[in-house]
């Protein structure tokens, strides 16, 4: 059965709006999606009604607040099908979770050891490592992962005895692509090297099975899913968690503190100094409830389908570099010829339509593809084929009145 | 018609647009050998030049983008400060000159075009 996004595009009111004085059309769902009333209504129902700080249980809010925040913890578990909830750390998002991985692994690092990354990462998952490379005197490696998905024989030679950590995204968010990631963990696994997954791009789209995939670290973002702002997840192999060293100290995470010494407390807690983000986490539950509603196969397949139809349209019609691959991609990425992205950019926004232009935060991988920046249109389950359709017709107006000269 | 009168006639977001686009011909390009690093203004995402020169204490400023709109802008901003003293550059309020001109989004998206760092360029 084909999925109808109007069915569920009264649950996104923010969508109903008017941008100056045209329907809002909103193709930046990669940067953040827009979030369902269920998810905005568990974050003020948990102030309306539970509202205390957690695992501190010496009274009813508090432990009201506790179940739920830690249910929170259960219900994203079983959305990525993680064995155990401990094995869930609750972070601000994508971003820390990478950063609390370099960090915490960096007392296993050596000088002359390896990490190596793919030439498709989002910046948030090259410089934390990048950087882990600078303090430890390890060597950054960068696996060239081609857009039109022709994984080259030779990538085996990138994996070494020395290679340590194996950080990789499952969909780049900048021009589509997925990676072979089953293949590239089980070679990271075969040296014996950390594998993480940046699966900022994956969540929102594709059923996610952590434990099938079997690397040692998965990381996302609860807004790229439907989901708040400021709220993340860590999962990890329990070995994995155990070796990290916190890289933020203080409440929550201790079990004994004198002013000699501190004992750590146990996982998850050990890695979450601090109050957490607790209303955050009880929105991300009711996300994964919102995706989970879903008929995801054919929620996949629309988006795709959306994608597909801009990325044929525009081949025929206009004289555009697609960078997205024509299939199997819930985003369309392109250049035109001679004419700026953010001058497109402008267009589409006057005319109410919100893309992004710009490097997405992968400029070596712009380098490659020999532009300083690309524009992107990604769809969500709530986008019409209306909305594909006119985004089409106002990216050709856009290069028709900026390309003369 | 003044750039003035020209762009404060807009009264929507694409008619700023089509404005900005026809003045974007009228600038001066830079010759290939002025677009430096040096001569870059930096936190913009297009590109953008500017060169100042004093001529018997006037500021003149030469400038040029790899963006149209950019093109545009830089227009109506060389005609708000070209020919004044440093010190009368320094006075004015770009920034609101710029937003009765309906150009005030380009201010809010500064993160991406740079619109603030060529105004301080400019005073500085």
């Amino acid at each position: 059965m084909a999925f109808d996004p109007l069915s569920i595009r009264s649950q996104f009111p923010i969508l109903a709006q008017q941008a100056y004085d045209n329907p809002l059309i909103y193709l930046d769902n990669a940067a953040t999606t827009q979030k369902p009333l269920s998810v905005l209504e568990a974050m003020h129902n948990y102030y309306l009604t539970a509202n205390a700080n957690v695992h501190r249980g010496a009274h009813y809010l508090s432990d009201k607040a506790t179940d739920q925040f830690e249910n929170a913890r259960l219900r994203v578990a079983q959305f990525i099908n993680a064995p155990q909830q401990s094995q869930v750390i609750w972070t601000k998002g994508t971003t820390e979770s990478i950063n609390l991985v370099a960090y915490g692994l960096e007392h296993l690092i050596q000088a002359g050891d390896e990490i190596l990354i793919t030439s498709l990462e989002h910046h948030a998952n090259l410089v934390p490592w990048q950087q882990l490379a600078f303090r430890t005197g390890a060597r950054l490696r960068v696996l060239p992962l081609t857009s039109d998905a022709e994984w080259q024989e030779e990538l085996t030679h990138y994996f070494t005895e020395r290679t340590k950590i194996f950080a990789v995204t499952q969909v780049s968010n900048a021009i589509g692509v997925h990676t072979p990631i089953e293949m590239l963990i089980q070679q990271a696994k075969q040296h014996g090297a950390f594998t993480l997954v940046d699966g900022a791009q994956a969540v929102a789209h594709y059923p996610v099975d952590v434990a099938k995939l079997d690397c040692d670290f998965y990381v996302f973002s609860g807004h790229k899913m439907y989901g708040p702002t400021g709220i993340g997840v860590l999962y990890g192999k329990h070995h994995a968690l155990e070796v990290l060293m916190p890289y933020q100290t203080g409440g929550e995470m201790v079990s004994k503190v004198s002013y000699q010494a501190t004992e750590f407390n146990v996982l998850p807690y050990r890695l979450e100094a601090g109050t957490p983000h607790m209303e955050g986490a009880i929105g991300l539950a009711a996300a994964c409830d919102f995706v989970d509603q879903q008929d995801r196969q054919s929620m996949l397949a629309w988006e795709q389908q959306l994608a597909n139809h801009v990325w044929v349209t525009l081949q025929k019609a206009a004289n555009v570099e697609i960078y997205s691959p024509e299939h199997n991609a819930t985003l369309v990425s392109l250049s035109v010829p001679n004419v700026h992205t953010l001058d497109l950019n402008a267009y589409l926004d006057s005319q109410g339509i919100a893309v992004r232009a710009g490097s997405h935060c992968a400029q070596p991988l712009m380098a490659q593809l020999g532009v300083t920046g690309t524009l992107r249109a990604s769809f969500a389950c709530y986008n019409t084929l209306q909305e594909a359709e006119r985004f089409c017709d106002v990216l050709i107006e856009a290069i028709d009145l900026l390309a003369e000269e | 018609m003044t750039i003035k009168q020209q762009l404060q006639a807009c009264r929507s977001k694409e008619e700023t647009f089509k404005a900005l686009v026809s003045l974007s011909k009228s600038l001066a390009r830079l010759p290939a050998e002025e677009k430096t690093e040096e001569h870059k203004v930096k936190g913009c995402e297009s590109a953008v030049w500017l060169i100042e020169q004093d001529i018997d204490g006037a500021c003149y400023f030469k400038a040029d983008s790899d963006a149209k709109l950019m093109r545009g802008v830089l227009v109506a901003l060389l005609n708000l400060v070209n020919g004044k003293s440093k010190a009368d550059i320094q006075a004015m309020d770009l920034a609101n000159e710029l937003a009765e001109l309906n150009l005030g989004s380009y201010l809010t998206s500064s993160r991406s075009n740079g619109v603030l760092g060529i105004l301080h360029a400019m005073q500085n």
